[in-house]
């Protein structure tokens, strides 16, 4: 991940669930309670870059850590269930913008297993469908803009920035392989 | 990723580097021999065959002064042979390319080292059966500027778009069986197929790479078992940066 990516800028601004373990004077706002303490034990979502530094720091007396980290919504084992059912129908650009990007960073923090499975399962069956409709969607330019089916919009709409980025890749280089062939014929 | 262009050749390179494969052509009108960079042409006297680089005989087929002799790969029965190979001998793998004519022994010797275009895999005699490195965009661009040479170009033509899609669909369904840092066997792919699946499956390969990096490295902790703890969170930090 380059310094600049906006992907990654974005992708670490994505919000994780934390627990307070400590009682922090003034923060009360993150909790809609401005001027008051914040407990501990409060659950607040906090960006991903601030919740990971809070969370390994040892900055108490008691070697405690300030937080404790959550799953994030779009990697509970509900979602997890999806993805291995079909992956091809779950919509994860709902879930998370840059899901695939939450789930390295997550991945890095926690050790699980079934997770990265998963998530590795779901990607390659995913490329190949985004592979078959990267090909067809130029297809259809072609043969006078005759618009892409109705499943596919729905499945390409759930596409997380990552899979829009192999969507692209695919898309430009078979329609870079298209205007070749035409350029033969018409030379 | 700042780069205006992608890496990997494009489509129209890897038709400009195909113009270096040698092909046979029957001339027209006596030439002398030209000193090129990559060596003397030979002289054309009309009945001989001779072997020229493809821009050559292009320009020489423009101008009425030679015809080219396709491969005979590129014929209708050769390819058919070919498309039942892909299709129904092994509907997983790629055909696999043309033999090496030199002799590969145990002791190495320079003719091991050799690829096209400086094998003649698309000349009168190469052998037929086999698709060479630059099958399609050579298919493409002889059938394109001398389809009179080439004996049936309109099956030639519809057998190179099935074989194609065949060799593409293969190529995407590759995908699937990838694994973090494996591949799957590419051998007997064209320049021109790699041209067109290299951006899509480096993706894949690089959000499969992403997604298994922690995996990884959490496998070569315990490999490396002695680590104190502190070594550890220093990777970590590392990871994070």
């Amino acid at each position: 991940m380059a310094y600049y990516d906006v992907d990654a800028i974005l992708t670490d601004a994505q919000k994780v669930p934390c627990t307070f373990e400590l009682d922090v004077p003034r923060l009360g706002y993150l909790d809609n309670n401005p001027g008051h303490t914040l407990h501990a034990s409060t659950r607040v979502d906090l960006p991903i870059w601030l919740a990971e530094m809070l969370a390994v720091s040892n900055i108490t007396s008691s070697n405690k850590p300030l937080i404790t980290l959550d799953l994030p919504p779009a990697l509970t084992p509900r979602v997890m269930n999806a993805l291995k059912a079909d992956a091809k129908s779950v919509d994860i650009r709902a879930l998370a913008q840059n899901f695939y990007g939450l789930g390295v960073r997550i991945l890095e923090l926690f050790e699980e297993e079934e997770v990265c499975d998963v998530l590795m399962g779901s990607w390659r069956t995913r490329a190949a469908e985004i592979s078959d409709h990267a090909g067809n969607a130029g297809q259809g330019q072609r043969g006078g803009g005759g618009g892409a089916g109705g499943d596919g919009v729905e499945f390409l709409r759930g596409l997380d920035e990552g899979e829009r980025g192999l969507f692209r890749a695919q898309h430009d280089s078979s329609k870079a392989m298209r205007v070749w062939m035409g350029e033969m014929k018409k030379a | 990723m700042a780069l205006p262009l992608p890496p990997g050749l494009t489509p129209s390179e890897v038709a400009f580097v195909c113009e270096l494969e040698m092909v046979t052509v029957v001339p027209r009108q006596q030439l002398k021999s030209h000193d090129l960079l990559s060596g003397p042409t030979p002289a054309l006297r009309p009945p001989h065959r001779a072997p020229l680089p493809l821009w050559l005989a292009l320009l020489l087929k423009r101008q009425r002064r030679a015809n080219i002799i396709p491969p005979p790969w590129l014929l209708p029965t050769s390819l058919e042979r070919i498309l039942r190979y892909e299709t129904e001998t092994s509907p997983s793998a790629f055909s696999p390319p043309p033999p090496h004519p030199h002799t590969v022994s145990v002791l190495p010797s320079a003719t091991d080292q050799m690829t096209p275009p400086f094998l003649p895999s698309s000349t009168a005699d190469a052998p037929s059966g086999h698709l060479p490195y630059h099958w399609l965009e050579l298919g493409e661009i002889l059938l394109e500027a001398c389809s009179d040479d080439i004996p049936d170009p309109d099956k030639v033509r519809t057998l190179l778009r099935d074989l194609r899609e065949v060799r593409m669909a293969k190529m995407r369904a590759s995908t699937k069986e990838l694994e973090g840092g494996g591949v799957v066997s590419l051998r007997g792919v064209g320049a021109m197929e790699v041209a067109e699946g290299r951006q899509f499956v480096v993706g894949v390969m690089d959000g499969l790479r992403k997604l298994g990096a922690s995996r990884e490295t959490e496998r070569r902790r315990r490999e490396e078992e002695g680590g104190d703890g502190d070594g550890n969170s220093d990777d970590d930090d590392m990871e994070m940066e």
